[in-house]
């Protein structure tokens, strides 16, 4: 008996994603047999790290595990902290860290906009091609990543990986007229993010729409960022204490990333969207405006339309930014001091990528035992790969270039940071 | 100004932080008035960094062997990887240059010199150089004063 004919599509590295990775998409007589995305970025062994290590200096460490989004990791470590050492932070401290996270979602999305996503849509094979016909676009993707970068570095001490966070607030915090040096600079980001909202929202996008589990932090009244339980659309809504409870990890050979799943319902979908389908209502009046006005319906299940929420939550971060500036009022003290003792701490935090889960277990000189990070790329890899199966199975017909440009595409939609997930895109396609 | 010195690499990531290294002892050692000492947190802060009349020196780290070595490159003699290499970390050195010619033509200095000194892949995170690039730095140094001197 002859073999059934074998096609391969092989990308030997995806440009445009942090990280190494490889995908693979197995076809067997015209069907989609197999979708694996293999992480081949090696292990980085971080949990490790922090055995032995004083709960102090988890931010710190936390903080290296990626460039792009190091306030995440700090927020969500010191909020796990802060959860086993009984330390509570209000007020201006609060406030602050948010104003933080904002900084960070900026500068974050406005990079993956602009210099990585965009250029999909408009058909460019990178952004430095983009920015010879998109000269302005460009230019204000850059500057709305610098009103980012800014918030971080005066609240953080420096861009990348900073160093200001502790467990508890801050080491240093600004005075009034420090903040109110960012007031121009975010005006005219809002305004831009404004103007970014309206130009993705015009990119054709194919019609694909998967019926995810969205998952994410929902507060009472504010747009997650610090803090709120975790919620999904088919109902779940427990605190961050009940996360091991209700998803699982697990080792895939192909992978040096972990895979997330919900133990009772399988893969679902963490970051901008599940954000935006579950928390819409608690965007500013100007960002659920901008959301009307693109088109986007309150739930928004198509991820090549996830260009148009990540622009949402780039205004949404600056809206809040200049609430949050306008509002400063210097704290009295930068931090609430924390004492070691023997407990169990999580925190949850929404990383621009998605929920960001964190859980250590101390000693009684409060020195970590034992410690979980699960980042948002881990938690979305099972639903990427579905995606795409589902995605290329009608498109096998496309030549092998066009089919290939389009599952990078699909991945991209996700802006997965594969460092993050220790671990990401190479795409090859084999007909077995 | 008379020219700027721009250092790059990640201080806590071994000798990928030698950049930063020689920076700081051209700081501590001083430099001629009008020379101004800058650093490129990331590849994308370089782009606005370039945008200047004066020359422009590059400080960063290479991997070759062996380690230590001080190199004097022009932007074409850095390798440019085979495939767009735009990630979430950033830009390559050449793209970010090109990009901010793409984005202010005639704005971007037209003399961009690049001061390496060669390193073995970082494996660890540690802030500290390791003996053989640590030696280099003096010779960094020197020929960084040369070139905005020159």
């Amino acid at each position: 008996m002859s073999k059934p004919p074998t096609r391969t599509i092989k990308v030997g590295y995806l440009a445009r994603v942090e990280g190494e990775t490889g995908l693979t998409v197995t076809v067997r007589r015209g069907r989609v047999e197999r979708v694996g995305l293999e992480i081949f970025e090696p292990p980085r062994f971080f949990e490790a790290f922090l055995r032995g290590r004083a709960f102090g200096e988890a931010p710190d460490i936390t903080a290296r595990i990626c460039g792009i989004c190091p306030i995440a990791y700090q927020m969500s470590a010191v909020h796990a902290m802060e959860d086993a050492l009984d330390v509570h932070v209000g007020g201006t401290l609060r406030a602050l860290r948010r104003l933080l996270y904002c900084g960070e979602w900026i500068e974050s999305h406005a990079l993956h906009v602009y210099m990585l996503h965009a250029p999909d849509f408009l058909g460019y094979p990178d952004a430095i091609s983009m920015a010879r016909d998109h000269r302005e676009g460009l230019q204000r993707g850059l500057r709305l990543k610098k009103a980012g970068n800014a918030i971080v570095s005066l609240l953080g001490g420096r861009e990348i990986h900073p160093v200001n966070v502790r467990v508890g607030g801050f080491y240093r915090t600004p005075g009034r007229a420090e903040l109110a040096g960012l007031t121009d600079d975010l005006a005219w980001a809002r305004d831009a993010a404004l103007e970014t909202v309206r130009w993705v929202a015009g990119f054709d996008c194919p019609e694909f729409e998967p019926d995810y589990e969205f998952v994410a932090l929902r507060h009472p009244d504010e747009y997650p960022m610090n803090e709120g339980r975790i919620a999904s659309s088919a109902g779940l809504d427990v605190s961050a204490h009940d996360y091991d409870a209700h998803f699982v990890e697990e080792h895939v050979a192909r992978s040096n990333a972990l895979h997330s799943r919900l133990r009772e319902r399988g893969p679902y979908l963490v970051g901008p969207m599940a954000r935006y389908a579950l928390n819409a209502e608690r965007l500013s009046p100007l960002a659920r405006e901008a959301a009307h006005d693109a088109g986007l319906p309150p739930v928004c299940r198509n991820p090549f339309r996830s260009i148009v929420v990540r622009a949402i939550d780039i205004l949404y971060a600056c809206d809040e930014a200049l609430r949050l500036v306008a509002a400063y009022e210097p704290p009295t003290r930068p931090c609430v001091e924390a004492a070691p003792r023997a407990a169990t701490g999580y925190g949850a935090t929404e990383a621009p990528r998605g929920l960001l889960y964190h859980r250590y277990r101390l000693a009684t000189d409060g020195s970590i035992e034992d410690a979980k990070i699960v980042p948002p790329t881990s938690q979305n890899q099972k639903s990427i790969e579905d995606d795409l199966a589902r995605f290329v199975a009608p498109r096998l017909a496309l030549p092998q270039a066009e089919v290939t440009r389009q599952c990078e595409q699909a991945v991209r939609n996700y802006d997965p940071c594969i460092s993050c997930a220790t671990h990401f895109l190479q795409l090859r396609i084999e007909e077995a | 100004m008379q020219a700027r010195v721009i250092a790059l690499g990640q201080a806590a990531a071994g000798d990928d932080g030698v950049g930063v290294a020689v920076l700081e002892a051209l700081r501590a050692r001083g430099v001629p008035a009008g020379v101004e000492l800058a650093r490129a947190p990331e590849d994308v802060a370089l782009i606005s960094l370039l945008e200047t009349r004066a020359p422009v020196v590059l400080v960063d780290a290479v991997l070759a062997r062996p380690a230590g070595e001080v190199l004097e490159l022009g932007l074409a003699d850095l390798e440019r990887p085979g495939a767009p290499a735009i990630s979430t970390h950033g830009i390559g050195v050449p793209e970010a240059v090109e990009l901010a010619r793409t984005l202010a033509p005639g704005a971007v200095t037209s003399s961009i010199r690049v001061v390496a000194v060669t390193i073995e892949r970082p494996t660890r995170y540690e802030q500290r150089l390791s003996p053989a690039v640590a030696a280099a730095l003096p010779r960094a140094v020197e020929r960084v004063l040369a070139l905005v001197e020159g």
